[in-house]
């Protein structure tokens, strides 16, 4: 099983639609896979479900999805077979109503990619099988309406947000209301993007820089700057933080001082997880008692900054539920 | 430095390893170039050291399992990804150990996880992680396959570890 197949291939799509590879979008259902933190990001998800309304594309949420589960495998608390029927059991439901899979969070894309890989593995995919088949067995209870198999060519294919606004960045840019006014932007890809796995499968996917942030923060106006700890991790760390809190926050605070260090405005990130302790309030009073400096560098998401962009009314992109330092400055600079 | 000679070598850790997940085998083709330790983020904070466990499987050496340092790595993939070799997959390297810890009781304590034990709750009655989750909520009928895939998994026993213990708490405060 080649499961890059699973992952929606955009250099088809460009080749196809040189114009507006949106077009491809047209006819297809679009289905975004939901985020636990994006509970406290609501912007996350309206940011992109409200501008795909907007655009006339049909999209929806499954209500029969689960979490990916991700956070449960990666501290042992289920096996891969187990982790792999969750979210054989996610894309089964999802396939049933979706052609295309839009990922808000680095976890959940690297976790349905992983998933994947995993069943390359026979004993694994026979263990999930198996798991799936006792689902099967009881299908007759009105409790376990689902059937489910390993599909190996899914109908379904997976995107994450980033590379989707990127594939589409004309009309992300034509659907602006305002501009970055050249504000210095630290952009924030987060491990679980920088690292595929599926990018070794190319010399030249594996040796190009990733640049897609960078790229969207320049047509969007702003400044992109590079600095010290870009491709470092954001110290969540698959529950360090928790864990490790000392250890895990110098690393988020060497980022952050980093990226203040070049003048960066605000950091931009296309993930929900990294966003969480990149910004939360008594992460940044941890990092001010324990490192002897506060730092007040805001930081976004990118589907929220993109609605910001577009004039969206602040309850839709960055919220009234959150207070981060200096996120209602940067909201009001551009909106004003 | 860590010097070994050829006579110290002992598989029988490492077909164990090989035996639970097959992909491990691939770790025999390490180089020991140190890029994975260079780019790690665990590495800067802690004595975490990617080059030192696999190391240490190789010889035999099931001290790794004891050693705190396993439970350090961000499982970032960084290392994955800047390995030289195909298939090295240290993640899933670090992960196997942490199960083997687990299972020989040296691994964290049930206690230490309890940010896990509500997760757990939630994840086994509701179908997501966080309460109170954005949009409509899984239908009832579909949280009880979740429970029939996680059956005998250790998300169960922490959630079970945490009714007993409100239990007795609750016996407690009662008396």
């Amino acid at each position: 099983m080649n499961t890059t197949n699973l992952a929606l291939n955009l250099t088809e799509i460009e080749e196809m639609y040189p114009e507006n590879p949106i077009d491809f979008f047209r006819d297809k259902k679009l289905c975004l896979f939901k985020a636990c933190l994006e509970k406290y990001f609501p912007g996350v998800r309206f940011g992109i479900e409200d501008f795909l309304t907007d655009l006339e594309l049909n999209v929806m949420t499954c209500t029969n999805q689960s979490c990916c589960s991700g956070t449960f495998f990666q501290r042992n608390l289920i096996t891969r077979a187990q982790f792999g029927a969750i979210n054989e059991r996610n894309l089964s439901e999802i396939n049933k109503i979706a052609d295309i899979l839009l990922f808000s969070c680095n976890g959940c894309y690297n976790s349905l990619i992983r998933g994947r890989e995993f069943l390359n593995n026979p004993d694994v995919r026979k263990k999930t099988q198996d798991i799936l088949n006792q689902l099967k067995n009881k299908n007759n209870s009105d409790n376990y309406p689902g059937k489910y198999e390993i599909v190996d060519d899914l109908k379904l294919k997976l995107v994450h947000d980033l590379d989707f606004f990127y594939l589409i960045k004309n009309s992300v840019v034509n659907a602006l209301k305002y501009d970055l006014k050249d504000m210095k932007v630290a952009v924030h890809y987060g491990c679980h993007y920088l690292n595929l796995s599926r990018d070794k499968d190319s010399i030249d996917e594996y040796l190009r820089p990733k640049t897609k942030l960078e790229e969207l923060i320049t047509l969007f106006g702003g400044n992109p700057v590079d600095y010290q700890e870009r491709e470092s991790c954001c110290g969540w760390g698959a529950s360090q933080v928790v864990i490790h809190p000392k250890e895990a926050l110098k690393i988020t605070f060497n980022k952050l001082k980093s990226a203040e260090n070049v003048g960066a405005d605000f950091m931009v990130t296309p993930c929900p997880t990294c966003l969480y302790t990149l910004s939360k309030p008594e992460y940044r009073e941890k990092m001010q008692k324990w490192y002897g400096e506060k730092l007040e560098i805001p930081t976004i998401h990118l589907n929220e900054l993109i609605a910001i962009l577009r004039g969206c009314e602040e309850e839709r992109c960055i919220t009234l539920r959150r207070k981060t330092p200096r996120i209602e400055e940067i909201f009001e600079i551009i909106t004003q | 430095m860590d010097e070994s000679s050829n006579s110290e070598w002992n598989w029988d850790f490492y077909e164990e390893l090989v035996d639970d997940v097959e992909e491990n085998k691939n770790i025999i083709q390490c180089i020991s170039c140190g890029k994975c330790v260079g780019d790690c983020p665990a590495s800067k904070v802690s004595s975490f050291n990617v080059r030192k466990v696999i190391g240490k499987v190789l010889r035999g050496d099931k001290s790794v399992l004891k050693d705190s340092d396993i439970w350090y790595c961000y499982l970032c993939e960084r290392c994955k990804r800047v390995c030289p070799k195909d298939n090295i997959n240290i993640p899933l390297l670090i992960i196997n150990l942490r199960n083997e810890s687990f299972k020989k009781g040296y691994g964290p304590k049930y206690n230490d996880l309890r940010k896990y034990v509500e997760m757990s709750e939630r994840f086994l009655k509701t179908g997501v992680v966080l309460d109170e989750p954005l949009g409509k909520k899984l239908p009832a009928e579909r949280i009880d396959e979740l429970n029939e895939i996680c059956n005998f998994a250790r998300i169960k026993y922490v959630f079970k570890a945490s009714k007993s213990t409100t239990k007795s708490k609750k016996r407690k405060d009662k008396s």
